[in-house]
């Protein structure tokens, strides 16, 4: 999400750069819970996420693209994940990864205290990945999803082109 | 015999000792003591070895009653103490003099339920966030007074002079999970260490009260999600010996097979991780290789990767598919030949074994003190395993050999897991032999309870895990709390921590393997 | 009205397209002055006296300009490299899709990091905070100066060449120290205080593990140096200087493993936590120059140089080097990382001694 609209905008320009963004979005892991570890799971060998250039994790949120919000946000933290938020440097973005970060998950319930439902309502989401938690393709798709949002274009054909 | 012993210690007076038969409540002992005298009692229990297993409260509207549950690792027979107290007054004393690890237990009871332990060194909330002003687990609405409001927040007291605070905060790029570590540093040197908990309370014991059993079931593979077969067995096992069901002899022998496979694929990804948390970041990606290919047959077999809703109260959900043993049988063989592979790598590897090597030495005292378990006691030389404490499922016929240490360093419980995952493939080689033909659930499962309650306890990849639910004679608990191995685990890590480097603390927490939200259910 | 002045700027200025649009366009019309400006030196000074020094300038901004190309192209030659072999070793394949075998890959990064919000705290200490990555940056220039590529592709050949490299890669302890006191920040000063005990405790060693080869080639000019290896090279009579001045190498570059300022899981960060976009790119930059700088000099003392059969001498210093490069890149992807107080251990208590006993016996045989 762009911080502030540019005033002079160069159409070329712009492609280029998005083009170069989509190529390298480097991931910051905020793996909370259960899908964290299919987010680390994205990152091994099998599916890898290096072969699109997402592969550098910074720990520091200065030097991410974009936020995977993979896990259940409680009230404890929700004030973590918009200082992380804030901290990361413009153009950025997030993906809300499993059911938890997109609605609150399987944990709520009528008279519940402590999950905030959906980490919509902390951060503004990109891309969300429902699941619970959603397998490692998911993840991946998501980043061309991403990329795709950026460029305007897709990378390998989605399943919907098929046929 | 030891308990034995301690009831002779503690006859007379107040206090009634009564034997349980353990197959249908999970205890054996049920001692009822008045609050004046408890901290007496855990003395006595304390002298005789026992170690603390889990402190916890049942609202029933009219009085409270608290439990404490002590377990030995040589006469591993479950005491359970209670204690009533009258809402009215809502105090006890603490036995943290005794037992420094029902400090934070404690501090848990404190705030869920309202209760105030008098000489608490700390009494300020573990888990809740600032601003609530109610206590969650109580059956009706008790708002927290106006006096009790200032333990609401947690700050540390500031500085001494040569020192400073540091946090290593709920974002790690290693993969811990939500904790939060306040530090007390002196240069490099650590003076104290604080964990702040609670950044992933799902309010798992609350829920339970409002889903039915059998609604509840998935929630149990969301606690660990790392090991979660251990923990939905735990709540079947519960379940099956609070209705004294009969599980068929197939079912046990799946369940133990898709939990050691589970317990191979929890070492591995915690032996990633923790490489990763050192700076070794090719072993990681070894291991998830190797957790794949188990990840591959449980998905055929159950249909998820990660937290699997496999069991049934009564048995399993579907029987074996048709590849399930053979590809057990070729992991098997695969995964002995990859042993070489991290050994060559890690074990033999010099910087490895410096920065793990006498770092985070926990003494058996401590370790009894606090109730750590698992391979974090083994380390230290204590031959304490469920499995063999216990037998659940097919452990009975399949004796898993328990794996020892020597001094409780992070270099022995590195090689303790290692070795447990060598003993999996064993006690796998075994049972895949002895599957039996037969049904693999019980045809008619009631859907509510006589009412009363059970313990139940399994070795997850961590430590004991434990479950304790008081049924009422409805189709939903009334109380259900779970025993969390890494929260006591974790406990001994304030004690341990003390005097060493942060890169050395960093090795130690590593080598615990906290699973957070198992703490923070 | 400083106020007024400043927001006007960030309204014009604030979109890093446009401040990227301004800047190329400076660099460029800036580029065309230069070169006009040298187009006009060059006339003047070859007819005026070519024969005397002409074109000895000449040279010499070719070689600089020579220097900048391989420092940029090693650069994005390195980025690309280092994630391909750690793809490799770790059971998979580095980057693949952005372009043939990922190739495209650095330029996408470069390009991204380019176009990334510059964000500068509101609470560093602006001048240490804002200076620090280009002083990293000066060390590796002079260096590239001095290093033989070949029999005559040395920009200038000093002939104190080797005292002047070690005495500039010193600045880079103070680029990072600065970058860590002025980011106001508790673990990026632990990161930055830790950083100069560590590359103060491993240049005496790699000092003193430089000092053997002097001796034999008798003279402190790095050309000097490749041409005392006619026979053999030094590697095979100096065998365990040239493991401590590897290991050396590796501390002073901050690689794994004893990358303990900067890649640190232990407190989230390292000396470079509160740079973004083209700074923190200059930080990596000036890393994989000093990767490339060690590894040349180490090749220069040890490895011959240049010195090798059929092939031109540019391509062999080229392939030793990248040789060193891609053991060093093994180290990365193989070892746990060095606690630090182990580390200032191995390097007082063991390799200084180990070089100051290697220098003696050097000494001792070169007399006889």
């Amino acid at each position: 999400m762009e911080v502030r609209g540019p005033i002079v905008k160069f159409g070329v320009l712009e492609k280029l750069l998005n083009l170069a963004r989509a190529n390298s979005l480097w991931p910051m892991t905020f793996g909370l819970a259960c899908c964290a570890i299919e987010m680390m799971a994205t990152t091994a060998a099998r599916f890898d996420p290096a072969r699109f250039g997402a592969e550098v994790f910074r720990p520091s949120p200065r030097q991410c693209d974009f936020m995977i919000v993979s896990g259940t946000i409680t009230k404890k933290i929700a004030p973590v994940v918009r200082t992380l938020y804030e901290q990361m440097a413009a153009p950025k973005w997030v993906i809300a990864y499993g059911n938890c970060a997109i609605s609150g998950g399987p944990f709520i319930f009528e008279g519940q205290y402590n999950v905030i439902e959906g980490v919509d309502k902390v951060i503004p989401v990109d891309v969300y990945v429902p699941g619970c938690p959603p397998r490692p393709e998911a993840l991946l798709e998501a980043i061309m999803k991403l990329e795709e949002k950026l460029t305007g274009w897709r990378r390998f054909p989605g399943p919907e082109r098929r046929w | 015999m030891v308990a034995e012993d301690l009831i002779k210690a503690l006859e007379g007076g107040d206090l009634s000792i009564e034997e349980v038969p353990y197959q249908q409540r999970g205890y054996w002992f049920d001692i009822k003591a008045p609050k004046d005298r408890i901290v007496e009692v855990a003395e006595a229990i304390d002298e005789k070895g026992y170690y603390i297993e889990d402190i916890l409260c049942v609202d029933y509207v009219d009085r409270l009653e608290v439990l404490y549950h002590f377990n030995h690792w040589e006469d591993p027979r479950r005491l359970s103490v209670r204690v009533e107290v009258a809402p009215s007054e809502p105090e006890l004393p603490s036995i943290w003099r005794v037992y420094p690890g029902a400090a934070w237990h404690e501090r848990e009871v404190h705030e869920f339920f309202g209760l105030r332990f008098k000489d608490h060194p700390n009494l300020a909330y573990l888990f809740l966030h600032e601003g609530i002003d109610f206590y969650p687990m109580r059956k009706e609405r008790v708002e927290v007074p106006e006096e009790d409001r200032q333990l609401l927040n947690y700050l540390p007291a500031a500085a001494e002079e040569d020192t400073f605070w540091i946090n290593m905060g709920p974002q790690h790029p290693s993969t811990h999970g939500v904790l939060r570590l306040i530090l007390k540093m002196r240069g490099e040197y650590i003076e104290q260490a604080e964990p702040v908990l609670g950044y992933m309370h799902r309010m798992q014991e609350k829920m339970a009260e409002v889903r039915t059993y059998q609604q509840y079931y998935p929630n149990t593979a969301r606690l660990d999600y790392v090991g979660p077969l251990a923990f939905s067995l735990c709540f079947v096992g519960a379940m099956e010996r609070l209705c004294e069901l009969e599980v068929p002899e197939r079912a046990q022998y799946i369940r133990t097979i898709t939990l050691e496979l589970n317990r191979i694929s929890s070492h591995l990804l915690w032996l990633g991780t923790f490489l990763l948390d050192l700076g070794a970041t090719t072993p990681y990606f070894f291991a998830f290789d190797d957790r794949e290919q188990i990840l591959d047959l449980l998905e055929g077999l159950t249909g998820s990767r990660l937290t699997f809703s496999y069991y049934r109260i009564g048995g399993l959900y579907e029987d074996l598919n048709d590849g399930f043993l053979e590809g057990v049988k070729r992991f098997v063989e695969r995964m002995w030949k990859r042993f070489e592979i991290y050994d060559d790598l890690v074990t033999g590897n010099i910087i490895f074994v410096k920065r793990t090597k006498d770092v985070g030495v926990i003494p058996k005292e401590v370790a009894r003190r606090y109730g750590a378990t698992g391979p974090t006691l083994r380390g230290s030389g204590v031959p304490f395993d469920i499995r063999q404490a216990e037998p659940y499922a097919a452990y009975g016929d399949l004796q898993p050999e328990v794996v020892v240490g020597e001094r409780g360093d992070s270099y022995d419980r590195y090689l303790v897991r290692l070795e447990e995952m060598k003993r999996s493939l064993r006690v796998l080689e075994e049972a895949l032999e002895k599957v039996p033909e037969g049904p693999y659930k019980l045809e008619k499962v009631p859907k509510k309870p006589v009412p009363g309650d059970v313990y139940f306890a399994t070795e997850s990849p961590r430590g004991e895990v434990g479950i304790y639910i008081v049924s009422d004679g409805s189709d939903k608990p009334y109380r259900l709390k779970w025993r969390s191995p890494c929260f006591s685990n974790l406990a001994t890590f304030t004690e341990v921590v003390k005097g060493q480097l942060i890169a050395d603390a960093v090795a130690t927490l590593g080598s615990l393997d906290l699973v957070i939200p198992e703490m923070d259910r | 009205m400083r106020r007024w002045l400043r927001e006007q700027f960030d309204r014009y200025f604030g979109s890093d397209p446009v401040r990227l649009l301004f800047a190329l366009g400076g660099l460029f019309f800036a580029t065309l002055v230069v070169l006009a400006l040298l187009y006009w030196v060059v006339g003047k000074v070859v007819t005026a006296g070519l024969e005397a020094w002409g074109w000895d300038l000449v040279r010499l901004l070719l070689g600089l300009l020579g220097v900048m190309v391989v420092v940029f192209g090693n650069a994005l030659f390195l980025v690309w490299a280092e994630r391909k072999v750690a793809g490799h070793m770790q059971i998979r394949i580095g980057p693949k899709e952005v372009g043939p075998y990922g190739l495209l890959q650095s330029i996408a990064d470069s390009v991204k990091l380019l176009a990334k919000e510059i964000i500068t705290p509101r609470f560093v200490d602006r001048p240490l905070y804002l200076l620090a990555p280009l002083l990293i940056f000066v060390p590796c220039l002079v260096a590239m100066v001095v290093i033989p590529f070949d029999a005559r592709l040395q920009v200038r050949d000093i002939n104190v060449g080797i005292v002047m490299i070690l005495a500039f890669s010193s600045l880079t302890v103070l680029a990072i120290f600065m970058a860590g006191w002025g980011s106001v920040n508790k673990y990026s000063l632990i990161g930055g205080v830790r950083s100069i005990s560590q590359s103060i405790a491993y240049e005496i060693p790699m000092l003193l593990s430089i000092l053997p080869v002097v001796m034999m080639a008798r003279s402190l000019s790095l050309k000097e140096v490749v041409k005392a290896q006619s026979p053999y090279w030094f590697v095979l009579v100096q065998p365990v200087a040239f493991l401590i001045y590897f290991v050396c190498a590796v501390a002073e570059t901050n690689r794994t493993p004893f990358d303990l300022p900067e890649a640190e899981s232990e407190l989230v960060a390292g000396y470079h936590t509160e740079y973004s976009g083209m700074r923190f790119s200059l930080f990596f930059l000036a890393e994989y120059t000093n990767i490339f700088i060690v590894c040349a000099l180490a090749t220069t003392f040890f490895l011959g140089g240049y010195k090798g059969p059929v092939l031109p001498g540019v391509v062999w210093f080229f392939l030793k080097t990248y040789a060193l490069i891609f053991v060093i890149m093994w180290f990365r992807w193989t070892f746990p990382r060095v606690r630090f107080d182990q580390l200032l251990n191995f390097s007082w208590k063991f390799l200084i001694p180990l070089a100051m006993a290697n220098l003696l016996v050097t000494g001792g045989l070169l007399k006889l």
